[in-house]
Protein backbone atom coordinates (compact mmCIF):
# COMPACT_ATOMS: atom_id res chain seq x y z
CA UNK A 1 0.00 0.00 0.00
CA UNK A 2 0.97 3.58 -0.35
CA UNK A 3 0.50 6.33 2.19
CA UNK A 4 0.53 9.85 0.89
CA UNK A 5 2.31 12.39 3.06
CA UNK A 6 0.35 15.64 2.93
CA UNK A 7 0.70 19.05 4.43
CA UNK A 8 -2.75 20.49 4.78
CA UNK A 9 -1.54 23.70 6.44
CA UNK A 10 0.32 24.61 3.25
CA UNK A 11 4.07 24.19 2.98
CA UNK A 12 5.10 27.78 3.71
CA UNK A 13 2.65 28.14 6.53
CA UNK A 14 3.48 24.91 8.31
CA UNK A 15 3.87 26.13 11.90
CA UNK A 16 6.86 25.62 14.11
CA UNK A 17 6.41 23.36 17.12
CA UNK A 18 8.71 23.27 20.10
CA UNK A 19 10.32 20.63 22.29
CA UNK A 20 11.35 20.76 25.91
CA UNK A 21 13.68 17.85 26.60
CA UNK A 22 14.87 16.76 30.00
CA UNK A 23 16.41 13.70 31.57
CA UNK A 24 14.34 11.24 33.47
CA UNK A 25 10.63 11.39 33.97
CA UNK A 26 8.20 13.91 35.35
CA UNK A 27 5.93 12.06 37.69
CA UNK A 28 2.49 13.33 38.46
CA UNK A 29 1.18 12.98 41.95
CA UNK A 30 -1.28 10.10 42.08
CA UNK A 31 -4.24 12.28 42.94
CA UNK A 32 -3.83 14.15 39.63
CA UNK A 33 -3.18 11.10 37.42
CA UNK A 34 -6.60 11.27 35.88
CA UNK A 35 -7.01 14.98 35.40
CA UNK A 36 -3.90 16.10 33.59
CA UNK A 37 -5.63 18.50 31.23
CA UNK A 38 -4.43 22.06 31.79
CA UNK A 39 -2.45 20.93 34.80
CA UNK A 40 0.75 22.90 35.28
CA UNK A 41 4.03 21.04 34.99
CA UNK A 42 6.35 23.89 35.88
CA UNK A 43 7.58 27.33 35.06
CA UNK A 44 10.12 28.03 32.37
CA UNK A 45 12.17 31.22 32.74
CA UNK A 46 14.70 33.00 30.60
CA UNK A 47 16.64 34.90 33.23
CA UNK A 48 18.96 36.87 30.91
CA UNK A 49 19.66 37.87 27.34
CA UNK A 50 21.47 34.61 26.75
CA UNK A 51 19.62 31.59 25.46
CA UNK A 52 19.78 30.00 28.90
CA UNK A 53 16.67 28.79 30.63
CA UNK A 54 15.55 27.46 33.96
CA UNK A 55 12.69 25.07 34.39
CA UNK A 56 11.17 24.82 37.84
CA UNK A 57 9.15 21.71 38.48
CA UNK A 58 7.85 21.34 41.98
CA UNK A 59 10.80 21.60 44.32
CA UNK A 60 13.33 21.05 41.58
CA UNK A 61 15.07 23.41 39.23
CA UNK A 62 16.71 22.48 35.95
CA UNK A 63 19.06 24.66 33.95
CA UNK A 64 19.43 24.31 30.23
CA UNK A 65 19.63 26.14 26.95
CA UNK A 66 17.91 26.54 23.63
CA UNK A 67 19.63 24.53 20.90
CA UNK A 68 19.04 24.26 17.18
CA UNK A 69 18.39 20.69 16.06
CA UNK A 70 21.13 19.24 13.87
CA UNK A 71 18.41 18.11 11.49
CA UNK A 72 14.87 19.43 11.42
CA UNK A 73 11.97 17.24 12.45
CA UNK A 74 8.43 17.22 11.17
CA UNK A 75 5.38 16.34 13.22
CA UNK A 76 3.25 13.83 11.34
CA UNK A 77 -0.37 13.24 12.25
CA UNK A 78 -1.95 9.95 11.24
CA UNK A 79 -5.40 10.37 9.81
CA UNK A 80 -7.52 7.30 9.32
CA UNK A 81 -10.55 7.31 7.13
CA UNK A 82 -12.72 4.59 5.73
CA UNK A 83 -12.46 4.02 2.03
CA UNK A 84 -15.84 4.52 0.44
CA UNK A 85 -15.06 2.10 -2.38
CA UNK A 86 -13.91 -0.47 0.09
CA UNK A 87 -16.67 -2.95 -0.53
CA UNK A 88 -15.91 -2.98 -4.22
CA UNK A 89 -12.20 -3.29 -3.84
CA UNK A 90 -11.86 -6.70 -2.28
CA UNK A 91 -8.09 -6.62 -2.10
CA UNK A 92 -8.03 -3.95 0.57
CA UNK A 93 -11.33 -4.71 2.21
CA UNK A 94 -9.88 -5.27 5.66
CA UNK A 95 -7.92 -2.06 5.99
CA UNK A 96 -8.99 1.49 6.33
CA UNK A 97 -6.90 4.10 4.57
CA UNK A 98 -4.31 6.14 6.35
CA UNK A 99 -2.89 9.49 5.47
CA UNK A 100 -0.08 11.34 7.11
CA UNK A 101 -0.44 15.06 7.52
CA UNK A 102 2.56 17.24 8.31
CA UNK A 103 1.21 19.48 11.06
CA UNK A 104 4.42 21.06 12.24
CA UNK A 105 8.15 21.56 11.83
CA UNK A 106 10.59 21.51 14.72
CA UNK A 107 13.91 23.30 14.48
CA UNK A 108 14.73 24.10 18.11
CA UNK A 109 14.48 22.48 21.47
CA UNK A 110 15.05 23.70 24.96
CA UNK A 111 17.34 21.09 26.40
CA UNK A 112 17.94 20.44 30.08
CA UNK A 113 20.77 17.99 30.21
CA UNK A 114 21.80 18.30 33.82
CA UNK A 115 20.40 16.80 36.97
CA UNK A 116 17.90 18.99 38.77
CA UNK A 117 18.94 20.90 41.84
CA UNK A 118 16.61 20.80 44.80
CA UNK A 119 15.04 24.04 45.92
CA UNK A 120 15.00 23.36 49.62
CA UNK A 121 15.44 25.71 52.51
CA UNK A 122 13.46 26.79 55.51
CA UNK A 123 10.53 28.83 54.29
CA UNK A 124 9.07 27.88 50.94
CA UNK A 125 11.09 29.43 48.13
CA UNK A 126 9.58 32.25 46.17
CA UNK A 127 9.56 30.16 43.01
CA UNK A 128 7.01 27.88 44.49
CA UNK A 129 4.81 30.78 45.38
CA UNK A 130 4.99 32.10 41.89
CA UNK A 131 3.73 28.80 40.61
CA UNK A 132 0.87 28.96 43.02
CA UNK A 133 0.04 32.45 42.00
CA UNK A 134 0.07 31.66 38.33
CA UNK A 135 -2.10 28.65 38.26
CA UNK A 136 -5.10 27.58 40.18
CA UNK A 137 -4.38 23.90 40.13
CA UNK A 138 -0.83 23.60 41.34
CA UNK A 139 0.11 20.05 42.04
CA UNK A 140 3.40 19.00 43.46
CA UNK A 141 5.52 17.30 40.91
CA UNK A 142 8.84 15.77 41.21
CA UNK A 143 11.48 15.10 38.69
CA UNK A 144 12.98 11.71 39.02
CA UNK A 145 16.42 12.14 37.68
CA UNK A 146 17.10 8.45 37.71
CA UNK A 147 19.96 8.61 35.38
CA UNK A 148 22.61 11.02 34.38
CA UNK A 149 23.32 10.29 30.78
CA UNK A 150 26.30 11.73 29.00
CA UNK A 151 24.32 12.18 25.86
CA UNK A 152 23.45 15.68 24.78
CA UNK B 1 15.05 38.09 18.36
CA UNK B 2 13.86 41.10 20.27
CA UNK B 3 10.41 41.54 18.83
CA UNK B 4 7.59 42.24 21.16
CA UNK B 5 5.54 39.19 21.91
CA UNK B 6 2.42 40.73 20.31
CA UNK B 7 -0.69 38.85 21.10
CA UNK B 8 0.96 35.46 21.12
CA UNK B 9 1.14 34.45 24.66
CA UNK B 10 0.45 30.77 24.23
CA UNK B 11 1.91 27.69 22.66
CA UNK B 12 5.17 26.97 20.90
CA UNK B 13 5.40 30.57 19.66
CA UNK B 14 5.80 32.01 23.12
CA UNK B 15 8.32 29.38 24.07
CA UNK B 16 10.46 29.93 20.98
CA UNK B 17 10.30 33.72 21.30
CA UNK B 18 10.57 34.01 25.04
CA UNK B 19 11.93 37.43 25.93
CA UNK B 20 14.76 37.86 28.44
CA UNK B 21 13.64 38.08 32.05
CA UNK B 22 10.26 36.62 31.31
CA UNK B 23 8.75 33.25 31.94
CA UNK B 24 6.15 30.87 30.62
CA UNK B 25 4.03 28.34 32.42
CA UNK B 26 4.36 24.84 30.99
CA UNK B 27 1.23 22.75 31.37
CA UNK B 28 -0.53 19.71 30.00
CA UNK B 29 -2.56 20.35 26.87
CA UNK B 30 -6.32 19.81 26.95
CA UNK B 31 -5.68 17.01 24.42
CA UNK B 32 -2.66 15.57 26.21
CA UNK B 33 -2.33 11.80 26.05
CA UNK B 34 -0.27 9.00 24.54
CA UNK B 35 -1.23 10.48 21.14
CA UNK B 36 -0.05 7.60 18.97
CA UNK B 37 -1.39 9.60 16.05
CA UNK B 38 1.48 12.08 16.37
CA UNK B 39 4.86 10.93 15.11
CA UNK B 40 8.15 12.81 14.91
CA UNK B 41 10.23 12.32 11.78
CA UNK B 42 13.78 13.60 11.60
CA UNK B 43 15.04 14.37 8.13
CA UNK B 44 17.75 16.14 6.20
CA UNK B 45 17.16 19.79 5.48
CA UNK B 46 17.22 19.00 1.75
CA UNK B 47 14.30 16.59 2.14
CA UNK B 48 12.18 19.05 4.09
CA UNK B 49 10.75 20.82 1.07
CA UNK B 50 9.91 17.49 -0.59
CA UNK B 51 7.93 16.58 2.50
CA UNK B 52 6.22 19.95 2.89
CA UNK B 53 5.30 20.13 -0.78
CA UNK B 54 3.72 16.67 -0.66
CA UNK B 55 6.27 14.95 -2.87
CA UNK B 56 6.90 11.94 -0.64
CA UNK B 57 4.99 8.76 0.09
CA UNK B 58 5.39 5.80 2.41
CA UNK B 59 5.34 2.46 0.62
CA UNK B 60 5.16 -1.14 1.73
CA UNK B 61 2.89 -4.00 2.63
CA UNK B 62 1.71 -4.34 6.23
CA UNK B 63 4.29 -7.11 6.79
CA UNK B 64 7.18 -5.08 5.41
CA UNK B 65 9.21 -2.32 7.02
CA UNK B 66 7.95 0.94 5.61
CA UNK B 67 10.10 2.96 3.26
CA UNK B 68 9.74 6.61 2.41
CA UNK B 69 10.06 7.48 -1.26
CA UNK B 70 10.80 10.79 -2.91
CA UNK B 71 10.57 11.01 -6.68
CA UNK B 72 14.02 9.51 -7.11
CA UNK B 73 15.15 7.93 -3.84
CA UNK B 74 14.13 5.36 -1.27
CA UNK B 75 14.72 5.66 2.47
CA UNK B 76 14.12 3.09 5.17
CA UNK B 77 12.28 4.44 8.21
CA UNK B 78 13.69 3.53 11.61
CA UNK B 79 12.44 4.31 15.08
CA UNK B 80 15.01 5.69 17.49
CA UNK B 81 13.92 5.66 21.10
CA UNK B 82 15.03 7.97 23.87
CA UNK B 83 14.95 7.67 27.64
CA UNK B 84 14.75 11.43 28.02
CA UNK B 85 11.40 13.11 28.40
CA UNK B 86 10.63 14.90 25.16
CA UNK B 87 7.73 17.28 25.70
CA UNK B 88 6.07 18.11 22.42
CA UNK B 89 4.50 21.56 22.29
CA UNK B 90 2.19 22.61 19.46
CA UNK B 91 1.46 26.20 18.47
CA UNK B 92 -1.37 27.95 20.27
CA UNK B 93 -3.98 27.38 17.59
CA UNK B 94 -3.36 23.65 17.36
CA UNK B 95 -6.65 21.76 17.26
CA UNK B 96 -8.19 25.24 17.49
CA UNK B 97 -10.83 24.03 19.90
CA UNK B 98 -10.55 26.48 22.74
CA UNK B 99 -13.14 24.66 24.67
CA UNK B 100 -11.13 24.12 27.77
CA UNK B 101 -12.32 26.06 30.76
CA UNK B 102 -10.25 28.90 32.08
CA UNK B 103 -9.71 30.43 28.67
CA UNK B 104 -11.76 33.42 29.55
CA UNK B 105 -9.74 34.97 32.25
CA UNK B 106 -6.74 37.02 31.35
CA UNK B 107 -3.66 35.05 32.28
CA UNK B 108 -0.84 36.85 33.95
CA UNK B 109 1.77 34.42 32.73
CA UNK B 110 1.86 33.11 29.19
CA UNK B 111 1.43 29.37 28.83
CA UNK B 112 2.65 26.63 26.55
CA UNK B 113 0.96 23.24 26.55
CA UNK B 114 2.51 19.82 26.18
CA UNK B 115 0.42 17.54 23.99
CA UNK B 116 2.58 14.43 24.15
CA UNK B 117 5.71 12.99 25.66
CA UNK B 118 7.47 11.56 22.62
CA UNK B 119 9.17 8.22 23.23
CA UNK B 120 11.54 8.88 20.33
CA UNK B 121 11.45 9.77 16.68
CA UNK B 122 11.63 8.20 13.24
CA UNK B 123 14.82 8.53 11.22
CA UNK B 124 15.52 8.06 7.52
CA UNK B 125 18.37 6.04 6.03
CA UNK B 126 18.83 6.03 2.27
CA UNK B 127 18.59 2.50 0.90
CA UNK B 128 18.64 0.76 -2.45
CA UNK B 129 15.17 0.17 -3.91
CA UNK B 130 13.72 -3.26 -3.21
CA UNK B 131 13.28 -4.34 -6.79
CA UNK B 132 13.66 -8.10 -6.49
CA UNK B 133 9.99 -8.30 -5.72
CA UNK B 134 9.19 -6.47 -8.96
CA UNK B 135 10.93 -9.19 -10.92
CA UNK B 136 9.27 -11.98 -9.00
CA UNK B 137 5.71 -10.68 -9.30
CA UNK B 138 6.06 -9.85 -12.99
CA UNK B 139 7.67 -13.22 -13.70
CA UNK B 140 4.66 -15.11 -12.36
CA UNK B 141 2.72 -14.31 -15.47
CA UNK B 142 4.84 -13.81 -18.57
CA UNK B 143 3.37 -12.47 -21.75
CA UNK B 144 3.66 -15.21 -24.35
CA UNK B 145 2.62 -15.94 -27.92
CA UNK B 146 -0.56 -17.72 -26.86
CA UNK B 147 -1.48 -14.86 -24.54
CA UNK B 148 -5.14 -14.92 -25.47
CA UNK B 149 -5.56 -18.56 -24.52
CA UNK B 150 -3.67 -18.54 -21.24
CA UNK B 151 -5.62 -18.17 -18.04
CA UNK B 152 -5.21 -14.69 -16.65
CA UNK B 153 -3.24 -14.60 -13.43
CA UNK B 154 -2.38 -11.52 -11.45
CA UNK B 155 -1.60 -8.54 -13.62
CA UNK B 156 -0.23 -5.25 -12.42
CA UNK B 157 -0.87 -1.69 -13.43
CA UNK B 158 1.54 1.10 -12.48
CA UNK B 159 -0.57 1.96 -9.43
CA UNK B 160 -0.53 -1.67 -8.32
CA UNK B 161 3.25 -1.72 -8.64
CA UNK B 162 3.83 1.38 -6.51
CA UNK B 163 1.59 -0.17 -3.89
CA UNK B 164 3.55 -3.41 -3.90
CA UNK B 165 7.14 -2.51 -4.63
CA UNK B 166 9.27 -0.47 -2.26
CA UNK B 167 10.96 1.87 -4.69
CA UNK B 168 10.66 5.49 -5.78
CA UNK B 169 8.91 6.29 -9.05
CA UNK B 170 12.21 6.86 -10.88
CA UNK B 171 13.75 3.69 -9.47
CA UNK B 172 10.66 1.69 -10.39
CA UNK B 173 10.78 3.00 -13.95
CA UNK B 174 14.47 2.09 -14.19
CA UNK B 175 13.69 -1.33 -12.73
CA UNK B 176 10.97 -1.96 -15.31
CA UNK B 177 13.35 -0.94 -18.06
CA UNK B 178 16.11 -3.21 -16.72
CA UNK B 179 13.65 -6.10 -16.79
CA UNK B 180 12.62 -5.18 -20.35
CA UNK B 181 9.06 -4.92 -19.12
CA UNK B 182 6.44 -3.35 -21.36
CA UNK B 183 3.06 -1.81 -20.67
CA UNK B 184 0.42 -3.75 -22.62
CA UNK B 185 -3.22 -2.74 -22.26
CA UNK B 186 -2.34 -0.83 -19.11
CA UNK B 187 -0.56 -3.77 -17.46
CA UNK B 188 3.20 -4.05 -16.98
CA UNK B 189 4.43 -7.36 -18.38
CA UNK B 190 7.64 -9.22 -19.01
CA UNK B 191 7.50 -10.89 -22.40
CA UNK B 192 8.50 -14.55 -22.48
CA UNK B 193 12.04 -14.86 -23.89
CA UNK B 194 10.93 -17.54 -26.31
CA UNK B 195 8.34 -15.19 -27.75
CA UNK B 196 10.92 -12.39 -27.97
CA UNK B 197 13.16 -14.86 -29.78
CA UNK B 198 10.46 -15.55 -32.35
CA UNK B 199 9.87 -11.84 -32.98
CA UNK B 200 13.57 -11.03 -33.22
CA UNK B 201 14.23 -13.88 -35.63
CA UNK B 202 11.31 -12.78 -37.77
CA UNK B 203 12.65 -9.23 -37.76
CA UNK B 204 16.11 -10.43 -38.85
CA UNK B 205 14.58 -12.74 -41.42
CA UNK B 206 12.58 -9.89 -42.89
CA UNK B 207 15.64 -7.64 -42.95
CA UNK B 208 17.37 -10.19 -45.21
CA UNK B 209 14.30 -10.64 -47.42
CA UNK B 210 13.70 -6.92 -47.80
CA UNK B 211 17.33 -5.89 -47.79
CA UNK B 212 16.98 -3.68 -44.71
CA UNK B 213 20.09 -2.42 -42.94
CA UNK B 214 20.12 -3.31 -39.24
CA UNK B 215 21.67 0.11 -38.61
CA UNK B 216 18.75 1.97 -40.13
CA UNK B 217 15.49 0.12 -39.82
CA UNK B 218 12.57 2.24 -40.92
CA UNK B 219 9.99 1.96 -38.19
CA UNK B 220 6.92 2.08 -40.41
CA UNK B 221 8.15 -0.66 -42.71
CA UNK B 222 9.27 -2.93 -39.87
CA UNK B 223 6.02 -2.52 -38.00
CA UNK B 224 3.76 -3.06 -41.00
CA UNK B 225 5.68 -6.13 -42.23
CA UNK B 226 5.78 -7.76 -38.80
CA UNK B 227 2.14 -6.93 -38.14
CA UNK B 228 1.25 -8.69 -41.37
CA UNK B 229 3.22 -11.66 -40.04
CA UNK B 230 0.81 -11.70 -37.11
CA UNK B 231 2.70 -9.89 -34.35
CA UNK B 232 0.94 -7.22 -32.28
CA UNK B 233 2.17 -3.73 -33.02
CA UNK B 234 3.03 -3.15 -29.35
CA UNK B 235 5.29 -6.20 -29.32
CA UNK B 236 7.10 -5.13 -32.47
CA UNK B 237 7.92 -1.79 -30.85
CA UNK B 238 8.96 -3.63 -27.73
CA UNK B 239 11.33 -5.81 -29.77
CA UNK B 240 12.89 -2.70 -31.32
CA UNK B 241 13.26 -1.17 -27.87
CA UNK B 242 14.82 -4.23 -26.29
CA UNK B 243 17.30 -5.03 -29.06
CA UNK B 244 17.85 -1.60 -30.50
CA UNK B 245 17.40 2.10 -30.09
CA UNK B 246 15.82 4.87 -32.04
CA UNK B 247 18.51 6.83 -33.84
CA UNK B 248 16.42 9.29 -35.75
CA UNK B 249 13.11 10.98 -35.26
CA UNK B 250 11.28 11.62 -38.47
CA UNK B 251 7.87 12.97 -39.32
CA UNK B 252 6.75 9.62 -40.66
CA UNK B 253 8.08 7.55 -37.72
CA UNK B 254 11.60 6.93 -36.58
CA UNK B 255 14.64 5.01 -37.70
CA UNK B 256 16.09 2.30 -35.47
CA UNK B 257 19.48 0.67 -35.10
CA UNK B 258 19.81 -2.79 -33.63
CA UNK B 259 22.39 -3.07 -30.86
CA UNK B 260 24.94 -5.76 -31.71
CA UNK B 261 25.69 -6.57 -28.10
CA UNK B 262 22.07 -7.06 -27.11
CA UNK B 263 21.34 -9.23 -30.14
CA UNK B 264 24.48 -11.33 -29.63
CA UNK B 265 23.73 -11.78 -25.92
CA UNK B 266 20.21 -12.86 -26.77
CA UNK B 267 21.42 -15.67 -29.01
CA UNK B 268 24.10 -16.78 -26.55
CA UNK B 269 21.48 -17.06 -23.82
CA UNK B 270 19.27 -19.07 -26.14
CA UNK B 271 22.04 -21.60 -26.80
CA UNK B 272 23.03 -21.93 -23.14
CA UNK B 273 19.46 -22.22 -21.86
CA UNK B 274 19.75 -25.96 -22.39
CA UNK B 275 22.89 -26.23 -20.26
CA UNK B 276 26.62 -25.74 -20.49
CA UNK B 277 28.51 -26.27 -23.74
CA UNK B 278 32.05 -26.83 -24.84
CA UNK B 279 33.58 -23.56 -25.97
CA UNK B 280 34.15 -24.69 -29.57
CA UNK B 281 30.65 -25.95 -30.14
CA UNK B 282 29.15 -22.91 -28.44
CA UNK B 283 31.18 -20.50 -30.56
CA UNK B 284 30.34 -22.36 -33.74
CA UNK B 285 26.61 -22.26 -33.13
CA UNK B 286 26.64 -18.71 -31.77
CA UNK B 287 28.54 -17.24 -34.73
CA UNK B 288 26.20 -19.05 -37.12
CA UNK B 289 23.11 -17.45 -35.55
CA UNK B 290 24.32 -13.87 -35.51
CA UNK B 291 23.34 -11.69 -38.46
CA UNK B 292 26.14 -11.08 -40.93
CA UNK B 293 26.14 -7.34 -40.39
CA UNK B 294 27.16 -7.77 -36.76
CA UNK B 295 30.63 -8.37 -35.40
CA UNK B 296 30.36 -10.62 -32.36
CA UNK B 297 33.10 -10.87 -29.79
CA UNK B 298 33.23 -13.02 -26.69
CA UNK B 299 33.73 -9.88 -24.56
CA UNK B 300 30.13 -8.96 -25.27
CA UNK B 301 29.08 -11.81 -23.01
CA UNK B 302 30.64 -10.28 -19.90
CA UNK B 303 28.18 -10.63 -17.06
CA UNK B 304 26.17 -13.18 -19.05
CA UNK B 305 28.33 -16.30 -19.28
CA UNK B 306 31.02 -18.00 -17.23
CA UNK B 307 33.85 -20.03 -18.67
CA UNK B 308 35.58 -22.80 -16.78
CA UNK B 309 38.36 -25.22 -17.54
CA UNK B 310 37.66 -28.88 -16.96
CA UNK B 311 40.76 -30.82 -17.88
CA UNK B 312 41.84 -29.67 -21.31
CA UNK B 313 38.34 -28.52 -22.28
CA UNK B 314 36.94 -25.07 -21.78
CA UNK B 315 33.22 -24.97 -21.04
CA UNK B 316 30.78 -22.09 -21.21
CA UNK B 317 27.62 -21.74 -19.17
CA UNK B 318 25.02 -19.07 -18.64
CA UNK B 319 25.01 -16.87 -15.57
CA UNK B 320 23.25 -13.63 -16.24
CA UNK B 321 23.79 -10.77 -13.84
CA UNK B 322 20.17 -9.74 -14.41
CA UNK B 323 19.00 -13.04 -12.93
CA UNK B 324 20.80 -12.41 -9.62
CA UNK B 325 19.35 -10.77 -6.49
CA UNK B 326 20.03 -7.07 -6.04
CA UNK B 327 20.85 -7.16 -2.35
CA UNK B 328 24.59 -7.59 -1.77
CA UNK B 329 24.38 -10.37 0.83
CA UNK B 330 22.19 -12.57 -1.37
CA UNK B 331 24.16 -11.69 -4.49
CA UNK B 332 27.52 -12.71 -2.99
CA UNK B 333 26.03 -15.82 -1.45
CA UNK B 334 24.82 -17.03 -4.85
CA UNK B 335 28.04 -16.05 -6.59
CA UNK B 336 30.13 -18.07 -4.15
CA UNK B 337 27.82 -21.04 -4.56
CA UNK B 338 28.39 -20.84 -8.29
CA UNK B 339 32.10 -20.66 -7.87
CA UNK B 340 34.17 -20.72 -4.68
CA UNK B 341 36.98 -18.51 -5.97
CA UNK B 342 36.73 -15.59 -8.30
CA UNK B 343 39.31 -13.55 -10.09
CA UNK B 344 38.57 -9.84 -10.21
CA UNK B 345 37.98 -9.70 -13.97
CA UNK B 346 35.33 -12.42 -13.70
CA UNK B 347 33.73 -11.08 -10.55
CA UNK B 348 33.52 -7.42 -11.50
CA UNK B 349 30.76 -7.76 -14.15
CA UNK B 350 28.60 -9.51 -11.56
CA UNK B 351 28.85 -6.88 -8.85
CA UNK B 352 29.29 -3.55 -10.60
CA UNK B 353 25.55 -2.89 -10.66
CA UNK B 354 25.19 -3.35 -6.89
CA UNK B 355 24.03 -0.10 -5.45
CA UNK B 356 24.23 0.42 -1.73
CA UNK B 357 23.99 4.05 -0.66
CA UNK B 358 27.02 4.97 1.39
CA UNK B 359 29.02 1.84 0.53
CA UNK B 360 31.68 1.92 -2.18
CA UNK B 361 32.48 -1.20 -4.19
CA UNK B 362 35.71 -1.55 -2.19
CA UNK B 363 33.72 -1.50 1.02
CA UNK B 364 31.35 -4.12 -0.40
CA UNK B 365 34.28 -6.40 -1.25
CA UNK B 366 35.72 -5.95 2.23
CA UNK B 367 32.39 -6.76 3.79
CA UNK B 368 31.41 -9.81 1.76
CA UNK B 369 34.63 -11.35 0.43
CA UNK B 370 38.01 -12.57 1.53
CA UNK B 371 40.84 -11.46 -0.72
CA UNK B 372 43.88 -13.65 -1.09
CA UNK B 373 46.92 -13.46 -3.25
CA UNK B 374 48.83 -16.73 -3.72
CA UNK B 375 52.02 -14.87 -4.61
CA UNK B 376 53.02 -11.25 -4.97
CA UNK B 377 52.72 -11.14 -8.74
CA UNK B 378 49.59 -13.33 -8.91
CA UNK B 379 46.09 -11.98 -9.50
CA UNK B 380 44.13 -11.56 -6.25
CA UNK B 381 41.42 -14.13 -5.69
CA UNK B 382 38.12 -13.48 -3.91
CA UNK B 383 36.35 -16.11 -1.82
CA UNK B 384 33.49 -16.16 0.67
CA UNK B 385 34.08 -14.72 4.12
Amino acid sequence: MQIQVKCSCGAEKCPEWAIIELQGVVEVQPSFQHSLQNLQIGLLCRPSFQENYTFTVGYHELTGSKVALKKPMVVLKKIKYMDVEQQIDEATSSSSCVELDVVGVIRHKILFKTRPTALISGPQPTVKEKINAAVVKSPLMKVLAQLVREEV
Amino acid sequence: MMEQPHSCCKGAEVLLNLQPTSSVSIQYHPFFGPRDDLVLLELDEKLLSDVLYQRVTLRGQPDEDAVLCTKSKTYSVKFVGTSNSVFLIPPADYSTMHESGGENYKQQVPTASVIKVAPGNMELVEVAPRLDKLKSILSENLYSSDEASTAMGDLYKWDDLINKVQASDDELKAGLQALSAVEIDGYWRIVDEKYMDVILRMLLHNSVLNDWSLDSLVEDKVVSVLESDGFPCKLVYHCLNVYGSRVEEAMDGGVWRLDARRVCVHFARGILREGKRKMESFMEEWLRMIPEEMQPSFDMLEGEVLTEKLGVETWVRALSVSSLPTTPAERFSILFKERAKWEWKDLEPYIRDLNVPGLSSEALLLKYTRRSQPSIDAEPVFSAR
